[in-house]
């Protein structure tokens, strides 16, 4: 599905590169549901980032879904990036002005989806995360846990190809924890969701088919599941 | 989508209530006032514009030369118009009016004075005037007729038709009411509420027939085909065929101008009314331009605050069009909701606003201009006020945003930069208002060389004037009268003049205006003036038929004869001595020295009746007095009355206006640019509160914490204060040479207005920066 090779990541620092990703290839197939671990700033973030083409690596080459990405227009990068994936944070990241329901239905206003569309495909999401209840509330009246879980609709919502979450866990208690990584587990397998993870949690680490460890900007170590 | 987007800005303005009042108010404001002072313009711009012909209609104006200058003078010869018809094909039509007259109109017991004009009767056709009563081609085939206005006629004649009935006039003659006209709008050059046929007064006297002596206006009608450079051709030379040879030049002067460009130097326009017209526009560019800032820099410092809505709709997928989009959306969604408010306040402040620009503006909606105004109005000011936080808001890089929650910096150097516009013109419009309100009250307190206070006139109309010696001996028997006099004219406008003065050792090249008056003997006294040298008038005037009192300035241009006991010859080079030289006084130009003078002791057909009244006694009771001595004399009519210092006021109408309209706007200017402040200041306070709570746990006071929060604020104001003064300067120092009699700007003016806009400035900053250093640091260190 996509491959990185050679990428890395650097920020001039009084006339120093100093190394976020230093030359790293990665390649993650179809269907896998990959945990990315390693110390904090060892680039996890950064490396995610730049495979949700939210940024771009200074040096290497990027494919994704059989596109060159590193040669693609913003444009175009920002048009695949809108088909293919969905992005959930450690700080949910939900617009505070918005209720549940408007907070869910934003990324299809922006993919042009008509509105009687839109409110199909809210009505099922809501029903599947079991929020039906909390969709006229404001992020503001939800907790943590509930707050995460809309923040995941959010990204499902286009039915994106690819997940990329995180520390989507980071700011939750280890029950609720559980319960996201249980719904990770069950769009990967039931759905075909390729997911990607950065989580400090070995448990759930141990949700995803193959761990990645990072350590200053390289790949220290992958373990297959 | 649009619906998404108004639901997030109409809960982010309810969430920030207090931001939201002050970004609206200020545009609303900014809006409200820009749009009266359009009003304003356009009704200046519209003038005439109820006369469908205005395109062909022109007066016919004069250039006489005097000394080598021309000077420009609208009165023309009686002969004039039916020559000129005759004789210039392309003149369509053509019409005389003998200027403004005040008349004593009544029926019955029914006494009042109206203001209108005798005129020819193409004058109907030529302005297309409708008539609501009687038929416009038949209105003036008796001479004794009248036409008069619907106001004119509910007065005399209630809601019936007067078409037929009579009216006396001066209580001398019955005129029979031949048609009633629809009021003139308040913006038309003609104020005429009644119109008789010239006939009346034509030919009355020998001279009305003359080539040489002015007294008509006279109004051309061309053909649409005209070329108006070939009339003004034929007219240039054409008196001097008819007047041997003299140098005055006519030419047409179109209706289109009359309002705004009638401001003639050395016979070649030269401004007028237009230089205010676009003063003003621009003054209302700039109020809508500082508020527009407002609401930019106010939009862009909340902007830090929705960092984060933006990051999280970059990464849902947003374009960065889309977000262009939806802050401009906002921004236009905002302007209207002041544009609405903006309309309110001016419901509210239209009548305050017409009494102070003596105009009957009105604002209606359903006119398709104001519409079209309102509506582009609130797109534009949308447009400008949301495009710059549109572009930088959807610039952000959503990573870096959403890590760290805060804004790159770089709006704060544009930010700054816009505070600083706002107060620059905020000061340069300070300093406005203190020295326009300087010269006008320079030139006000300017020796006149005569009382003007406690002075009043009355029109000698009916028996006033031959009855004049025994009114005099009552007043003066009343108590209340200092004393009184007649005149031609009231002495601030003196409207008769010359160059047909000559005395011994006058050069051929010398010929200046010289203005005259026939006054009565008591006419110096009266006024207050003061006599340089000589004596006064004779009481008995027919002893001093042969005496004048000059002015300084006309024994001045005579020179070596510029002497008591010298000799003057008039037109008729008839002789006079000079019996006395009164010091200079002003009269028709204020700003100006005194133009060269002759008084006669002439008091029989004067026009005016003033009377000084005593200083020390109750003003109403005299006027009761007075009224009483003058009604029993003149029976019939009725005592109306001017304080000659009202009139002296009117002369400053122009001038006043401005400086009020300057005191307003220079108001609202720093009342908006202050809105903004304290936003920003507000702001300020917010970001710093950390640090404001480290460094008070850290020991910092209060005052310290205020002006640590202060400072930079007024450095802006201190960087406005150095633009503003020398483009001030440059602007008054424009202004001021207008003006012969004039300030010479003070450095005083400049600091005054400085440390005004730094009070004002501290006063709107220190009370963010006090509350902030006040709050608590636990709480505002938690939070983080
Ligand atoms: N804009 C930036 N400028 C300079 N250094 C940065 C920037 N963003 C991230 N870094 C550095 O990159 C490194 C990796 O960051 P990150 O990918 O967020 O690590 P992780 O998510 O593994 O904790 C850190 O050392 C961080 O300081
Ligand atoms: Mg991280």
């Amino acid at each position: 599905m996509l491959s990185l090779q050679h990428i890395s990541k650097y920020y001039q620092v009084s006339g120093l590169k100093n190394f976020v990703l230093n030359d790293l290839s990665l390649e993650i197939d179809q269907g896998e549901f990959v945990s990315i671990m390693g110390p904090s700033g060892s680039g996890k973030s950064s490396l995610l980032n730049i495979i949700g083409m939210l940024d771009e690596p200074s040096e290497g080459y990027h494919y994704f879904a059989g596109h060159a990405v590193h040669q693609l227009k913003e444009k175009q990068r920002s048009a695949l990036y809108k088909q293919y994936i969905g992005f959930v944070f450690q700080a949910y990241h939900l617009i505070d002005e918005l209720t549940v329901y408007e907070n869910i239905e934003t990324p299809l206003i922006y993919q042009d989806f008509k509105g009687a569309e839109r409110k199909a495909m809210v009505a099922d999401i809501l029903d599947r995360f079991n929020i039906v209840g909390k969709k006229d509330l404001f992020p503001a009246q939800l907790s943590g846990g509930q707050q995460q879980l809309v923040g995941i609709a959010r990204a499902l919502i286009a039915k994106p190809k690819l997940l990329l979450a995180d520390e989507p866990t980071g700011n939750l208690n280890s029950k609720q924890g559980e319960e996201i990584m249980e719904l990770f587990r069950k769009l990967n397998k039931e759905d075909g969701v390729t997911i990607i993870q950065v989580t400090h949690s070995e448990k759930n680490a141990e949700y995803g088919s193959r761990i990645i460890n990072l350590l200053d900007g390289k790949i220290e170590s992958s373990k297959q599941l | 989508m649009i619906g998404n987007y108004f639901k997030t800005t109409l809960r982010s303005l309810l969430k920030n209530r207090a931001y939201s009042f002050l970004n609206i108010a200020g545009l609303a404001t900014g809006i409200a006032c820009a749009s009266l002072i359009f009003l304003w313009v356009q009704d200046e711009l519209t003038f005439n514009h109820n006369f469908e012909k205005r395109d062909n209609l022109y007066t016919i104006y004069e250039n006489q030369t005097y000394e080598g200058k021309m000077s420009t003078f609208h009165a023309t010869p009686g002969p004039m118009a039916k020559a000129i018809k005759a004789e210039i094909p392309e003149i369509k039509n053509i019409a005389r009016t003998g200027g403004t007259n005040n008349l004593l109109f009544s029926l019955g017991e029914k006494t009042i004075n109206e203001e209108g004009s005798y005129a020819d009767p193409e004058i109907f056709s030529m302005l297309k005037m409708p008539f609501v009563h009687g038929d416009i081609t038949n209105a003036f085939t008796e001479l004794h007729s009248v036409v008069i206005n619907a106001t004119m006629a509910r007065k005399f004649f209630g809601d019936s038709d007067p078409v037929g009935k009579t009216l006396k006039i001066n209580n001398e003659q019955d005129y029979t009411v031949t048609g009633v006209f629809t009021d003139l709008p308040k913006n038309s050059t003609f104020k005429f509420q009644w119109l008789a046929p010239l006939a009346n007064i034509d030919h009355k006297m020998p001279w009305m027939m003359e080539w040489s002596a002015n007294w008509t206006l006279t109004y051309v009608e061309l053909v649409s085909s005209a070329n108006v450079n070939g009339v003004n051709k034929k007219l240039q030379h054409y008196l001097a065929s008819k007047n041997n040879g003299t140098k005055t030049e006519c030419f047409l002067f179109g209706m289109n101008d009359w309002n705004l460009h009638d401001n003639f130097v050395n016979g070649k326009m030269d401004g007028g009314r237009i230089e205010y017209v676009r003063l003003f526009s621009i003054i209302a560019f700039i109020i809508l331009i500082i508020a527009c800032i407002n609401f930019m820099n106010l939009s862009t410092a909340r902007s830090e605050k929705r960092a984060k809505e933006v990051g999280v709709r970059k990464v849902m997928g947003a374009g960065k069009g889309k977000l262009i989009a939806q802050f401009i959306g906002e921004a236009i969604v905002m302007s209207f909701i002041a544009v609405f408010i903006a309309i309110g306040f001016m419901y509210i402040i239209l009548p305050s606003f017409n009494n102070l620009v003596q105009k009957e503006l009105s604002i209606n909606i359903s006119e398709p201009l104001h519409l079209t105004y309102l509506v582009s109005i609130g797109v534009v000011t949308g447009l400008l006020a949301g495009s710059y936080p549109a572009f930088y808001l959807s610039s952000f890089n959503p990573i870096a945003v959403l890590k760290s929650m805060k804004l790159p910096t770089g709006a704060g150097f544009i930010r700054e930069g816009l505070v600083v516009i706002q107060f620059s013109i905020s000061i340069i419009l300070i300093v406005g208002t203190i020295i326009i309100y300087q010269q006008i009250q320079h030139v006000k307190n300017r020796d006149l060389g005569y009382n003007k206070n406690d002075l009043i006139y009355v029109s000698t109309q009916g028996k006033l004037s031959a009855h004049f010696e025994s009114i005099y001996q009552q007043l003066k028997q009343s108590g209340v009268v200092e004393d009184a006099s007649l005149s031609d004219f009231p002495v601030l406008q003196i409207w008769k003049n010359t160059d047909n003065y000559s005395w011994e050792g006058k050069q051929p090249a010398q010929n200046p205006l010289i203005s005259f008056e026939n006054v009565s003997s008591q006419f110096v006294r009266t006024m207050g003036m003061k006599l340089a040298s000589g004596r006064d008038f004779y009481p008995n005037s027919s002893l001093d038929s042969n005496s004048v009192i000059i002015n300084e300035a006309l024994a001045k241009q005579m020179g070596k004869q510029g002497h008591v006991g010298a000799i003057i010859r008039n037109v008729g080079n008839k002789s006079y001595e000079i019996a006395g030289i009164v010091k200079d006084f002003l009269y028709n130009d204020m700003y100006a020295v005194s133009a060269p003078l002759v008084l006669y002791n002439n008091p029989t057909g004067t026009d005016v009746l003033s009377i000084h009244i005593k200083r020390n006694v109750n003003l109403q009771d005299a006027l009761v007095k007075i009224g009483a001595i003058v009604k029993a004399n003149n029976p019939g009519y009725p005592f109306e009355y001017k304080f000659m210092d009202d009139d002296f006021d009117q002369i400053f109408k122009t001038e006043a206006l401005t400086g009020k309209l300057a005191g307003v706007f220079a108001s609202l200017a720093i009342l908006i640019s202050c809105l903004g402040l304290f936003g920003l200041a507000a702001y300020t306070a917010e970001r710093r509160i950390k640090e404001i709570g480290i460094r008070k746990v850290l020991g910092a006071s209060v005052a310290g914490l205020t002006g640590l929060l202060s400072k930079d604020f007024l450095k802006l104001v201190g960087i406005s204060c150095l633009i503003a003064f020398p483009v001030a300067w440059w602007a008054l120092n424009n202004w001021l040479q207008n003006y012969q009699y004039r300030i010479t700007i003070n450095w005083m003016v400049f600091a005054a207005a400085g440390i005004l806009a730094m009070l004002i400035a501290l006063a709107t900053v220190s009370f963010q920066a006090v509350k902030a250093a006040l709050s608590n640091p636990v709480n505002s260190l938690r939070n983080e």
